[in-house]
């Protein structure tokens, strides 16, 4: 095959795979060791620029006779471990046992439409933790019991936001008003002996835990620019949660928290 | 009788900072196998920080470190046992102990602060404003360090961890 040809089609596909593990939420040397390893196992070299929105990256052939750069945005994908992993692996098989590039595609297009855990599952599971969580604070069960019911509604607001692809900051700020909303109940009626605390961790499930942990990650490695973008993407999150909570703090004269 | 109390505090505290786990892992949809593994490690890294806050004088970034550290170790021994990347259950475990509270105070007492007229009051706001934002940031580098520090120590081994998979699979 043309040596242009094949470099262009490899391309096409690395900076795909790229793209998604950005998007599922795998720390920034993982992407680069990753897709460094399946350009490897066909006799080329990738270099990459990473960015929040995009990755730059140009493949080039042994003797650096031969290159092709492509561009490509990140997919608007959520959160997934699963395929974090399963890609990881796909990485190694490439490397071990030299696939081909259509092999290839077959086994990533079956790992990337592999169907998520129910949504109502999710919910539920969320409610849950946010209300141990709020246990871990040292409120009590009538505290425990008003955080399960703020988070279940706030989460499934969310989820239903998040399906109309609706601006992801605005979807922060609603929810968290929302679930701050029904945590308050704690407060105004005197809800168990710690209703504080069932208003300071009914906006907690909101937290972004995996971009802050991904970030600083990727700071310590030395991707400082992206690791700094992740960063600042978390705080702006965390901000919008808050603008939620003290829009509800000001609406109903909560004056402590 | 005083050591049974903390004893069944700590038990408590690791049971309900695994179902916490369990809870914010679902969010980013983990393999099956792995969500198991990270409520047990989130239980020892929680109740062995609540530990340390109670029976010793270290500060909660500290102690947060010591915890990361553990976790750290135990999943890279996980991940070789279950042939998954070692932050696909490090990470969902480390969740409970993101100072998610400290960082919301922080922009609350920012708000008040330029709500706040009366000057001798607001330099208490400004004390607060640091020392929320200090101790989630300190907290934050803390836990990441301490579970990444055994990444780098045994820097092959992590980065193998699905090969492995695929030689069993062939055997």
């Amino acid at each position: 095959m043309d040596i242009h040809l094949e470099l262009k089609e490899l391309s096409k596909f690395l900076s795909d795979y790229s793209t998604s593990l950005m998007a599922v939420g795998v720390h920034t040397s993982r992407i680069v060791r990753n897709t460094a390893r399946i350009a490897e196992s066909f006799g080329f070299f990738v270099d990459m620029t990473i960015f929040q929105k995009t990755i730059i990256m140009t493949l080039r052939d042994k003797d650096n006779t031969h290159s092709y750069s492509t561009v490509n945005k990140i997919k608007p994908m959520a959160l997934n471990f699963e395929i974090n992993s399963q890609l990881s692996s796909l990485s190694w098989e490439a490397y071990d046992d030299h696939l081909s590039l259509d092999e290839l595609k077959v086994k990533y297009n079956e790992i990337i439409s592999h169907p998520r855990m129910s949504k109502w599952m999710v919910l539920f599971l969320v409610a849950c933790a946010n209300a141990s969580f709020c246990r871990l604070f040292t409120g009590d069960w009538q505290a425990m019991g008003v955080v399960f019911i703020a988070t279940l509604v706030g989460f499934f607001v969310r989820q239903k936001m998040m399906e109309r692809h609706i601006n992801h900051l605005f979807v922060f700020v609603v929810s968290s008003f929302v679930a701050s909303m029904i945590g308050c109940t704690a407060v105004l009626y005197n809800i168990g002996t710690t209703p504080q605390i069932a208003l300071g961790t009914s906006v907690l499930y909101l937290v972004p835990g995996v971009p802050l942990i991904n970030g600083i990650i990727d700071i310590i490695e030395g991707h400082v620019l992206a690791g700094v973008s992740r960063l600042i993407n978390a705080a702006l999150l965390i901000i919008c949660l808050s603008i939620g909570l003290s829009l509800t703090l000001l609406l109903l004269g909560v004056q402590t928290l | 009788m005083m050591n049974f109390d903390l004893l069944q505090a700590i038990i408590f505290d690791g049971f309900f900072a695994a179902i916490a786990s369990v809870g914010f892992a679902v969010i980013s949809n983990p393999p099956r196998k792995a969500i198991l593994v990270s409520a047990l490690l989130a239980a020892v890294g929680h109740g062995l920080r609540y530990c340390l806050l109670h029976c010793t004088s270290l500060d909660i970034a500290s102690a947060s470190f010591v915890a990361a550290f553990s976790i750290g170790m135990l999943s890279i021994v996980f991940a070789r046992m279950i042939h998954c990347p070692a932050e696909v259950f490090s990470f969902p475990s480390l969740l409970p102990m993101i100072p998610g509270m400290f960082a919301y105070k922080t922009v609350l007492y920012l708000v008040k602060f330029i709500q706040c007229k009366d000057n001798s009051a607001s330099v208490d706001i400004i004390v607060s404003i640091f020392k929320n934002g200090l101790t989630a940031t300190f907290i934050m580098f803390a836990l990441v360090v301490g579970v990444a520090l055994p990444m780098f120590i045994f820097h092959k081994q992590s980065f193998a961890v699905t090969r492995i998979l695929k030689l069993v699979k062939k055997n």
